[in-house]
């Protein structure tokens, strides 16, 4: 009687999936993601459709792109798309852990990825969007433990506009990830 | 339950916590198993459940030379040690810290005059994995254990005494680690919390945790027992939940805490029969996950109940339980 009273109701009453991620409160999270993001997707076929990925993003400093990048993905593919960078304190910590982050632990990645999941990394946050920073080894490195495809995916968004693009590469190996983001964030400028 | 290679049946099996919730369930499983000979338990209190074939011994937990003759005696080829106290589920926490420590010092002194022994299976928990900053979300066995709680500590310190035992004596260990069980009858801090009719939660963190039931956790055992399990596993439920969701989930009135509010929370809640132990704060603060999918490949068994399935359950138990008469109806 009770879980039947419960099934019957809505958010918050739901439970949450292994990770702690809240799919009731990203759901009605996305109007609001949607007031400041409109966020158009390319390249979404590339990802698996159901095993692991580490997808590896660029990052303008304060665009919030792994957050806008995630649930676009997520969106585009009706998959899960966890992104990386929650701190461990509260109450931020808590909410973000609720929309799909994880820490930046590679532990937490390696679990992630080895339960079968797409999980984003940013690359360190950067002045210019047309510019790819370092790409944290420790957490790229469990790509090759766990034995999945590292996918670049670029990200361009205003600081004032709504307009944000997010494009998905082909897989290419770890190391070259970096070169490779950096290689499709010239070719924007170019086009 | 499917047996590893050369193992046939006529086992003896002993069973150190016979009497709690979880080992006379385990028992009573045990008692079902086909390879099971001969099965022996020990505990400070009779057990839950009607056994049929086992046999049981009511010792305290100091009777440490009479532990010693009666496990000698028996000579098992199986030992199952769930004397493990929770702090503040059926003890307190000095009670609960001595009781375990007690039990464990004589097991492990009997276990070294058992020639038949080939194998041991301990009750653990996530606890051992503690949640300190940066520790991750979801460890799975390969984590640093790292305890962080009272009843961390004890089973981090239960463990190692167990492994150097083991490795000693060239004898299989395996350590169940659980996420807190919940299930009828079973003592939990935290199933007595969330039964609350009000349930304190962090108003800033409302951590997640994951649990698992009592009959999946008994399953889990003896499978272990069965195959012969010779590592660390985490048993966890699927899915999570949080103090907030349980307590809407059974109907509950959510009283959201901050910081200083849970010292006062944790005393009205001891003076109202449920009180909360450190490790019951840090997971409604920190949150506990895990990662059990070795479980499954490990033991061939996976837990039936979800995490939201388990809660469901710990509100659809009746508060009291009416019996009728006793008398026999006479014609």
């Amino acid at each position: 009687m009770m879980s039947q009273l419960a099934e019957r109701s809505r958010w918050p009453v739901q439970s949450l999936d292994d990770y702690g991620r809240d799919p009731h409160l990203v759901a009605a999270l996305s109007p609001l993601v949607r007031l400041r993001w409109k966020v158009t997707v390319t390249g979404a076929e590339r990802l698996p459709v159901d095993t692991a990925a580490l997808l590896v993003c660029n990052s303008r400093r304060f665009s919030l792109s792994a957050v806008y990048a995630a649930l676009a993905l997520s969106d585009a593919t009706s998959r899960t798309v966890r992104f990386v960078g929650r701190p461990d304190i509260a109450p931020l910590g808590s909410l973000m852990r609720r929309v799909g982050a994880l820490l930046a632990h590679p532990a937490d990645v390696l679990c992630a990825l080895r339960d079968g999941e797409l999980v984003l990394i940013s690359a360190a946050g950067t002045a210019d969007f047309r510019h790819a920073g370092e790409v944290p080894d420790e957490l790229l490195e469990q790509a090759v433990i766990a034995e999945v495809p590292v996918l670049p995916v670029t990200t361009m968004s205003s600081l004032i506009s709504r307009t944000a693009r997010v494009a998905v590469g082909d897989a290419v190996p770890a190391e070259q990830v970096r070169q490779d983001l950096q290689r499709m964030l010239d070719s924007y400028g170019r086009s | 339950m499917q047996l590893v290679a050369g193992q046939n049946g006529g086992q003896r099996v002993l069973v150190s916590g016979m009497g709690s919730e979880l080992g006379s369930l385990v028992a009573v499983k045990l008692e079902a198993e086909p390879w099971v000979g001969s099965l022996m338990g020990i505990d400070v209190d009779p057990p839950r459940r009607r056994l049929r074939r086992a046999e049981f011994h009511l010792l305290a937990t100091a009777s440490h030379d009479r532990i010693v003759e009666l496990v000698t005696g028996f000579n098992p080829h199986v030992l199952l040690n769930i004397s493990v106290w929770e702090p503040d589920a059926r003890v307190g926490l000095s009670h609960a810290r001595r009781f375990t420590a007690e039990s464990a010092q004589a097991i492990i002194a009997a276990a070294a005059d058992c020639r038949a022994l080939e194998a041991i299976v301990m009750r653990s928990g996530l606890e051992v994995y503690g949640r300190g900053r940066g520790t991750p979300t979801r460890p799975d066995e390969s984590a640093p254990l790292n305890p962080t709680s009272e009843f961390g500590k004890m089973l981090t310190h239960l463990e190692e005494q167990f492994n150097v035992f083991a490795m000693r004596n060239g004898i299989a260990l395996g350590t169940l680690r659980l996420a807190p069980v919940l299930g009828k009858h079973v003592p939990s801090p935290l199933g007595r919390l969330l039964r609350q009719p009000v349930v304190p939660y962090s108003a800033l963190a409302d951590a997640p945790f994951a649990v698992v039931q009592d009959g999946d956790a008994a399953d889990a055992f003896v499978a272990a027992a069965a195959r012969r399990l010779r590592e660390p596993a985490n048993l966890v439920a699927t899915g999570a939940i949080t103090a907030l969701q349980s307590a809407m989930r059974g109907r509950r009135i959510p009283f959201p805490l901050l910081g200083p509010g849970w010292g006062l929370a944790g005393r009205l809640s001891h003076v109202f029969g449920a009180p909360i132990p450190d490790h019951v704060v840090e997971l409604l603060h920190r949150g506990r996950l895990g990662d059990g999918s070795r479980a499954t490949e490990l033991l061939g068994v996976a837990p039936t109940a979800s995490t939201p399935e388990v809660i469901d359950h710990l509100y659809a138990w009746e508060s009291i339980v009416r019996v009728g008469s006793i008398r026999p109806v006479v014609a």
